[in-house]
């Protein structure tokens, strides 16, 4: 891509003829205050700062777990940040709230060549809101001195993790109690998708079909296999797999550099997650333009310039085993250090955030519902199909259809 | 007056009217509804009872700890000034730590006290006491139950303090046992802290979040949804702001109760006197 069309301008903005006035705007994302990526994300905003002189972008580092609250109420008071890296249950809300600035006919996919997996999440009520940032793959991470040949089917997975387990060393790990709730969402929306079910098909809820319970049969087939040490918390049981004491457990891209950080001699790799249907969850999280800002020429001209293959290889390497919005090339460097991330970025296509499809603005609340659910049955209390009987009652009072 | 006041105006406007957390300006008045929808919910009902009962056994098991342990310290034993400056350690405890802590202690793989409960021949089950319905609420209140009991205790050893020891002589002249001259002396002296503590515990129990948030997060099953657990989620989960303001006058009316009503037990406790 050539020069701006406008002198120090860093970009050709696709399908949009205005071109930003001198401006500083702020960038928020949570990834600037990750202390892996954060640093590189802001040397990324340092780089683009100097390449031009007309827009200055400033980072706003938000705390992750207040992130979404935060900016939001932020753009709901008519303020808030100028550019937003969001995750997508707080993307889906902002932008059926009118919080967010359709981007229609400013990004042309098929010219900046989008990868179209991912992209068409990012169209809300048939307008786009957004361009993918990050894009992080869940996969089945697996030590490989404990489980030398990665299982390829569900069955094999079971007894994978059945022969795993031996003393302090289990086969699998997962999360399965209220106080991780959002990540017990995140576990079970590989199993649900994995047995080809989805909590909706985009206009009515179908948490109790056949498909969505097999999935959930299947996680509880697991849990009461003792396979993996109940009551342990993620963080918990992810320094156990660092450590050599937990096999297997299915996470993102996001993960693999700070796995490696915890333990750089573990040898593990990741390979896709063998359940029968090719379609895991996936953490997407686009950059947006608020509504409200005064400046949306100059955050579209950073979005731009962000996607040009040059600026897309760095985001990239910033991100670790993440992918980004156009197909992109890993570094030898990156490829000598991860083998497999040819493996988490093959799974792009297939991945699906952890949204209940048509109801975004709502899923807090259904997930809510759901994994109470969920957690009753691994007790004991109700069958699996019972449970999701009883949330899918619940889920359809609270959407009311 | 004023930083108390404003705040607590604007949540009860804020409780009448439709606002959320993507619209803070919205502010349309809808009178009643909140309120109404709020009443009508049946899980509201259970979470109004799971509070009543978390904050009158929190009350209660942390006063009555509370005192067995200031009238222990209160004796004279060897090592007497180390216990005291030692039992004031899970007070000064920040409550995320104590409920990393007992979330470990409550394991049910590795947990010591899941493994001292099944030694007592209860079985908290497979997946352990934080998820089991019965016995969740059980767990949190244990744990609450620790961190407040040190309080109450240096509290009451202070008010202990005070026992005029003449008073405490002359009924044991007139031939009073240990019981009686408690009953009599101590208790008498004690009464206006404890009613002024059990006050104070009341409160700090209905607003009591990062513990049950973070060992529970109000499960399983809504077992130990409490007021403000049901607030916080309706504001930052659900985003309805104006609900969870009405949740937050619920909260609000209670707690006036309880310190109207302590204000009239302590009252007629001072004219008995």
């Amino acid at each position: 891509m050539g020069a701006g069309t406008l002198a120090g301008c860093s970009s050709e903005p696709q399908g949009s003829s205005a071109t930003p006035q001198q401006a500083t705007i702020t960038f928020a994302a949570s990834t600037l205050g990750d202390p892996g990526r954060g640093p590189g994300l802001q040397k990324l905003i340092d780089e683009y700062n100097s390449s031009q002189h007309v827009v200055t972008v400033q980072p706003a580092s938000v705390p992750y777990p207040t992130f979404g609250q935060t900016v939001l109420t932020q753009m709901g008071g008519g303020e808030g940040p100028d550019l937003v890296r969001f995750d997508m249950p707080e993307f889906s809300t902002a932008a059926s709230s009118g919080l967010l600035e359709p981007l229609d006919d400013k990004i042309d996919a098929q010219k900046l060549k989008l990868i179209p997996g991912p992209d068409k999440y990012l169209t809300v009520d048939e307008h786009r809101y957004g361009v993918i940032f990050e894009n992080s793959n869940y996969g089945m991470f697996y030590n490989k001195d404990l489980i030398p040949q990665a299982p390829k089917t569900f069955e094999e997975f079971v007894q994978t993790a059945k022969n795993t387990t031996k003393g302090d060393v289990y086969g699998l790990a997962f999360r399965q109690t209220q106080a991780e709730e959002a990540g017990v969402w995140q576990d079970i929306f590989n199993y649900v998708l994995g047995f080809g079910g989805d909590w909706s098909d985009g206009g009515k809820l179908t948490i109790d079909s056949p498909k969505v319970i097999e999935g959930l049969k299947a996680y509880q087939q697991l849990y009461d296999a003792n396979v993996i040490p109940k009551g342990a918390d993620a963080a918990t049981f992810r320094k156990m797999f660092a450590n050599g004491k937990v096999g297997m457990e299915l996470n993102n891209g996001g993960y693999v550099t700070a796995t490696k950080s915890a333990n750089a001699n573990l040898n593990f790799s990741v390979a896709r997650i063998p359940f029968p249907e090719k379609k895991q969850g996936a953490l997407l999280a686009p950059i947006t333009i608020n509504a409200n800002s005064k400046h949306k020429d100059a955050a579209l001209d950073f979005i731009n310039w962000l996607l040009k293959p040059d600026q897309q290889v760095k985001l990239q390497e910033v991100l670790g085993a993440s992918s980004v919005a156009t197909p992109t090339e890993r570094s030898a460097e990156s490829l000598q250090k991860f083998p497999f991330l040819p493996v988490l970025d093959e799974l792009t296509e297939s991945g699906v955030p952890q949204i209940v499809k048509g109801f975004g603005p709502q899923t807090a609340d259904i997930r809510h519902i759901v994994v109470s659910q969920v957690l009753a049955a691994l007790q004991g209390q109700q069958d699996m199909a019972t449970a999701m009987e009883k949330a899918q009652k619940q889920a359809e009072e609270l959407v009311g259809r | 007056m004023v930083f108390q006041l404003v705040p607590l105006l604007q949540e009860v406007w804020l409780s009448f009217t439709k606002t959320t957390l993507l619209n803070p300006n919205l502010n349309v008045w809808v009178g009643m509804a909140n309120f109404q929808s709020v009443l009508a919910n049946p899980s509201f009902r259970q979470t109004l009872l799971t509070t009543v009962i978390y904050v009158a056994a929190c009350v209660v098991g942390s006063v009555g700890l509370g005192l067995l342990v200031a009238l222990l310290l209160n004796g004279r034993f060897p090592g007497r000034a180390v216990a005291r400056s030692l039992v004031t350690v899970p007070w000064a405890a920040p409550g995320i730590a104590v409920a990393l802590i007992a979330t470990w202690m409550f394991n049910p793989q590795f947990g010591i006290l899941t493994r001292t409960l099944r030694g007592m021949g209860i079985d908290p089950g497979p997946n352990g006491v934080l998820n089991n319905p019965q016995l969740a609420l059980g767990a949190i209140l244990v744990t609450t139950i620790w961190q407040l009991v040190p309080f109450v205790a240096v509290v009451l050893l202070s008010a202990l303090q005070g026992v005029p020891q003449e008073l405490v002589e002359a009924a044991q002249v007139d031939g009073a046992g240990r019981w009686m001259t408690f009953r009599v002396v101590t208790w008498q002296v004690l009464k206006p802290t404890i009613g002024l503590v059990a006050v104070l515990m009341t409160i700090w129990s209905l607003r009591r979040f990062e513990l049950i948030w973070l060992m529970t997060r109000g499960g399983p099953l809504g077992s130990t949804r409490t007021l403000v657990i049901d607030l916080y989620a309706q504001a930052f989960e659900s985003k309805q702001l104006g609900t969870a303001a009405a949740i937050g006058m619920v909260g609000v009316v209670i707690a006036m109760i309880v310190i109207i009503g302590g204000r009239l037990v302590a009252n007629a406790a001072a004219k008995e006197a």
